[in-house]
């Protein structure tokens, strides 16, 4: 609970700084502002709402607990000081703050040290049972040290470190650095762990391994190209572009995978009528469709490079942060109510976890949510700057209905009265859950 | 030379049934130094940390079809295993369920809730079966804060997992 509740924290800082038009589409893709912008999103909101995720789902991915539960508390510290660091670091090249930019470095450091321990906790986890979703972790953990590597080495080149080789990597190769963190850290391990929570939920035959196995070797080489051949590009001076271009095949062929795959969860169920999480999980698949779509369009009349803004930003919010949205959703209600009703289960009524939430009222913020980050996306593919801070605006507005339903849910404010607390159950606490 | 009783359980196991009690049985009428031959429709991985724990090795090979033979000899020196989805060593003497459950059509998490229920009703050391879709892995911790005991696998097929309840003496 304690990581979902800091991702959402820099979930809506990044929203307040998009309202407040600080970094793209108001400045320029590479300024520092929008390196700003895109850290809290990718490593203070996904990252860690990932990492928050994971620490519950690999040990039931598996059925073995966590190689270390306590390494996840100051996992988050060192997360949380890197991010923080790196961000004044920016803030500093963009002359917002004094140009400290030993700052950066030691962001790096420090994020260094915290997803090195969740990489080493949920990799020694994840590696006992290797089987279907988890070596979608696996590889996310992979791309993950891979883009941090990357990071690091901008931080140093930055401070004036590495030398001649670091100002190299540092001018061609952040797009390497986008799509290991994006590509394969966030979406192979979104659509792993999709793969079981959508099964899991609608009460779907498992995808078959031979076919999830091919939609992740389509996906791990399309990063491993990217990465792997990117390097060797960047080596040989002959530019990235056969490089991405295979890269972005192979990336529209797992999505195309992905999506055969989802089909098949979604005809195989045995639950007509869906949940809230998964029908909104539905609007992400549709927003990663229309992703792929809009990457093919743009890359077909030539404008890619110009817009890669909003092609990244509906990967990013439609895909990426409407999928997580939709199933911390759900996972909050599940744990909330392992927590506070396992212990008297069979012993007196309990609620059930339906009782815990209120879908009718959920779904309006989570349509809001939606709809701005379409509307959002068509702003910045129009270029209109100030349009698309009213659609962040409206973004926030979603996202601060979401956050209050997960509240009630954590505070069991939609369970009848008479069901709340039976003998022996006491209320969870908002931030830390029991064991 | 160690000879064996043999054992076949795919009978059973095709028409629904529980074969666990059967090859406790059957264990049970072993002369010492005897072993224990088993037909199995699958790899019986659980049984293997059971019958180690009882001081039996394992030798499984592939039959036809899918279909397993395997040999649990005694071991001279017995060595102690942790079982992967069982949480007491001994289940030599484990009576007939007393209820059994089919939990694989149920919304998530009501298995869960119908096997704790269940399982409060039992008598101490009764037990009880249940069906499921899926390993239950957010049950196992409830199961242990209750002093129960238990014993699960999958089917041949990987479709159904068969849970076995005991509730403490």
């Amino acid at each position: 609970m304690s990581y979902f509740a800091m991702a959402l924290a820099w979930l809506f800082v990044a929203l307040a700084l998009m309202v407040a038009g600080l970094g793209f589409p108001a400045a320029h893709l590479a300024s520092p502002d929008t390196l700003v912008l895109v850290h809290v999103v990718c490593i203070g909101w996904l990252s860690v709402a990932m990492c928050g995720a994971l620490f519950q789902f690999v040990p039931v991915l598996v059925a073995k607990p966590l190689f270390s539960e306590r390494w996840a508390l100051p996992a988050l510290g060192l997360l949380t000081a890197g991010l923080a660091s790196l961000l004044a670091g920016f803030l500093g090249l963009g002359g917002r703050l004094p140009a400290w930019l030993w700052l950066l470095p030691l962001g790096a450091v420090l994020l260094v040290g915290g997803f090195g321990l969740v990489v080493v906790d949920l990799g020694l986890t994840a590696w006992l049972r290797p089987v279907g979703p988890a070596r979608f972790v696996l590889v996310g953990l992979a791309s993950l040290c891979a883009t941090v590597a990357f990071g690091a080495m901008f931080a140093f080149t930055h401070a004036g470190w590495p030398g001649s080789i670091g100002e190299t990597i540092l001018t061609s190769g952040v797009p390497l650095h986008a799509i290991a963190g994006l590509g394969g850290w966030l979406t192979l391990t979104a659509m792993g762990v999709s793969y079981r929570l959508l099964s899991m939920f609608m009460l779907s035959p498992d995808v078959e391994d031979r076919k999830s196995s091919m939609t992740l070797a389509a996906g791990a080489l399309a990063v491993a190209v990217a990465v792997i051949g990117g390097i060797v590009a960047i080596w040989l001076v002959s530019g990235l572009n056969v490089v991405l271009s295979i890269a972005a095949v192979l990336g529209l062929a797992t999505a195309a995978l992905y999506g055969r795959d989802l089909i098949g969860i979604f005809s195989g169920r045995k639950r007509r009528q869906l949940e809230l999480n998964t029908r909104m999980a539905v609007l992400s698949f549709a927003s990663l469709a229309a992703a792929g779509l809009l990457g093919v369009v743009l890359v077909l009349t030539g404008a890619f490079a110009a817009h890669v803004g909003a092609f990244t930003f509906l990967a990013v919010f439609g895909w990426l942060s409407g999928l997580v949205l939709a199933k911390l959703y759900k996972i909050v209600a599940f744990l909330t109510w392992l927590e506070t009703y396992g212990p008297v289960m069979g012993r007196a009524p309990t609620p059930r976890v339906q009782d815990l939430v209120a879908e009718a009222r959920a779904s309006k913020w989570f349509v809001i949510y939606y709809v701005a980050v379409w509307f959002g996306t068509l702003t910045l593919v129009a270029g209109q700057a100030s349009l698309f801070r009213a659609a962040a605006a409206m973004m926030t507005v979603g996202l601060a209905g979401i956050v209050r339903e997960v509240i009630r849910t954590r505070r069991l404010a939609d369970v009848a009265r008479s069901l709340r607390f039976p003998d022996g159950a006491c209320a969870p606490h908002l931030l830390f859950a029991r064991a | 030379m160690t000879d064996y009783i043999d054992v076949d359980v795919r009978p059973i196991l095709r028409a629904g049934g529980e074969p666990f009690s059967l090859i406790m049985a059957a264990l049970d009428r072993l002369e010492p130094g005897q072993g224990l031959r088993l037909y199995a429709p699958f790899k019986p991985v659980p049984l293997f940390a059971v019958m180690a724990d009882k001081g039996f090795a394992h030798s499984a090979q592939a039959l036809d079809a899918g279909e397993w033979e395997v040999l649990f000899t005694p071991a001279v020196t017995a060595t102690k295993q942790s079982a992967p989805a069982c949480s007491t060593p001994d289940f030599g003497d484990w009576p007939e369920p007393v209820v059994r459950l089919d939990n694989r059509d149920l919304d998530p998490p009501e298995p869960m809730v119908r096997i704790l229920a269940a399982a409060e009703k039992l008598g101490p050391g009764e037990t009880l079966s249940a069906l499921l879709r899926r390993e239950p892995v957010f049950l196992f911790p409830q199961l242990e804060k209750r002093g129960y005991h238990w014993l699960g696998g999958f089917s041949p097929d990987g479709a159904t997992y068969e849970l076995t309840v005991r509730a403490p003496l």
